[in-house]
């Protein structure tokens, strides 16, 4: 019974999870919303404060959900009640593949990157945090 | 398997819990400890020197030729217009590259206080607003303030192609004679030349980089040289006093702009005459609308990847009143402080941030900023720390007197160089 409630639930939710963004190469960091999944990796992979760096992501609709218009990155530190310095910029390499520039975390902390994806006129916003030291 | 886990989890924690009592035991009695997160702040203030390499957007860039050139323009109030002002005359080697002064004065007072040029090398942005994304963009604008040089390419230019050993020199860093480019050219040259200068002012080793260095080596009896006050300042500044939180790495700034409720009227033609001096917003719209920003046709750097920070840079309402967070290398030899030099000593600094008035401060600004509340001790313990940054002797001294011969245009032997290593 401890086995069979998990498996149907998964059964249950299979369509929803169905959609799984890949990134060729290595691994990147996930993250999910109803609506969405996407997976990202900086360039270069440790980020150091006050050195630009790049994003590539991947993003792919769930079941039911509509295609994504475009996306919008950014990061913010909540804590401290601002954002960056600068302002990213994405441009799409297709098949649910985008490259974020600009990026540039100017302050140790915990800061928060946020996706912004536009679709159908709405937006869904996704989160993730990172700490630097 | 469980058990292997909690052996090798207790094992790390005894060797990180070795690691504070290691570092902290010198200090007996009275230890001071250092937690993880602020011995990994401490250790990133280091190492120092920091790497560099030449600035790919300026071809003169560590050319030996354009930094001599560079040094004898420095220094030369032939570019003013009236011949009696050069960057020496605010930027002085014996007060750190600056002058000592609140506002200095070229051919009028100026808004702001003269920043030191002290690994100017290792920046971002340039000028207490950041209206520069270059040394060599940046060493351009006093020579055309009114208030400074007051001078103009056509005065620049025509100077340098009637002064044949300035032309000579010029000739040897970019391989062509000013009298075959046009005025503005020239002015970009003799920018790149004085940055090619300045690129080479780095300051030495100080108290604090022994004991980082010590830390970052596990050598405890080197570190327990570091005075004690200056250990229990430099637990403020890593800790509670959250100052390396802006003031990071080895430059000791993260280079970037805050609003630090220092006043920001100056003198001007608004109400009680006085106007705002408009930071680092005024700073976003002038770098933007210069011709020789990094984005422009005087980039040398054919990637342009030097200037993915002017293409994102994003202007925001919290820039207002926001200043570029000084180095403090050297710190104890760049008074007064702040933008308009509106403290005379670091105590007045320190006192500053102890008693913050929030009030002054952006409601969209930092939020972390918070009154210190410091006693005296801790102040005066702030202050000891500061002081190990500077170095333990005077700036150098790169004199205005040339021994070198007369320029004649050939190829550099091997080996040679004006300068000694």
């Amino acid at each position: 019974m401890r086995v069979l409630i998990p498996l149907l639930l998964a059964t249950c939710i299979w369509p929803v999870l169905a959609c799984k963004p890949e990134l060729p190469g290595a691994k990147g960091e996930t993250v999910e919303s109803p609506k969405y999944a996407l997976v990202f990796r900086t360039q270069p992979e440790k980020i150091e404060i006050g050195q630009h760096f790049s994003m590539e992501l991947a993003l792919c609709a769930k079941d039911g959900a509509a295609a994504p218009d475009g996306i919008r990155l950014d990061a913010y530190m909540p804590e401290h009640r601002h954002g960056m310095n600068y302002k990213t910029t994405v441009s799409s390499a297709g098949a649910g593949r985008y490259r974020a520039e600009g990026f540039m975390f100017h302050m140790p902390g915990r800061w928060e990157y946020t996706f912004e994806i536009r679709a159908g006129g709405a937006t869904d916003r996704l989160t993730k945090s990172v700490v630097l030291q | 398997m469980t058990k292997k886990l909690l052996f090798a989890g207790a094992f790390a924690l005894g060797l990180c819990a070795s690691w504070i009592v290691g570092v902290t035991r010198a200090d007996e009695p009275g230890v001071i400890e250092f937690t993880e997160t602020e011995l990994n702040r401490i250790l990133g203030h280091g190492p120092w020197p920091m790497q560099w390499t030449p600035d790919p957007s300026n071809r003169a860039s560590g050319n030996m030729h354009a930094i001599d050139l560079g040094e004898r323009l420095f220094f030369d109030e032939k570019l003013s217009v009236k011949h009696n002002v050069s960057c020496g005359t605010c930027h002085i080697a014996e007060y750190n590259w600056t002058d000592g002064v609140k506002r200095n004065k070229g051919q009028a007072q100026v808004d702001r206080n003269t920043p030191t040029l002290m690994n100017m090398r290792h920046h971002r942005w340039f000028a207490l607003d950041g209206a520069a994304d270059s040394l060599w963009s940046q060493s351009m604008r006093p020579i055309v303030d009114p208030r400074e040089l007051a001078s103009n390419a056509t005065h620049v230019a025509q100077y340098l192609r009637k002064d044949v050993d300035l032309s000579c020199r010029y000739e040897k860093t970019f391989g062509v004679s000013p009298a075959a480019q046009d005025d503005e050219a020239v002015l970009v040259g003799v920018g790149k030349v004085m940055a090619a200068f300045q690129e080479t002012l780095v300051t030495d080793l100080t108290p604090f980089d022994a004991f980082r260095n010590a830390l970052a080596r596990g050598d405890q009896a080197a570190a327990s040289l570091y005075p004690r006050d200056a250990r229990r300042g430099l637990k403020i500044f890593v800790g509670k006093g959250n100052c390396s939180t802006c003031h990071t790495g080895p430059m000791f700034t993260n280079g970037e702009f805050h609003d630090i409720g220092v006043p920001h009227f100056i003198d001007g033609d608004g109400k009680d005459g006085k106007k705002v001096d408009g930071g680092r917003h005024d700073g976003i719209k002038k770098l933007i609308a210069s011709k020789f920003n990094l984005l422009g046709p005087y980039n040398d750097d054919a990637t342009r990847s030097s200037a993915i920070r002017t293409t994102h840079v994003k202007p925001e309402h919290r820039n207002f009143g926001e200043f570029k967070v000084p180095s403090l290398r050297n710190v104890g030899y760049t008074g007064p402080y702040m933008h308009s030099g509106e403290f005379l000593s670091l105590e007045q600094v320190i006192r500053h941030y102890s008693d913050l008035n929030v009030d002054r401060l952006h409601a969209d600004g930092e939020a972390i900023l918070k009154p210190l509340r410091l006693t005296q001790r801790e102040s005066a313990d702030l202050l000891a720390f500061l002081l190990t940054l500077d170095m333990d002797r005077a700036p150098p001294w790169r004199g205005k007197e040339y021994a070198h011969p007369p320029c004649v245009l050939r190829a550099p032997a091997a080996g040679e160089s004006y300068y000694a290593p």
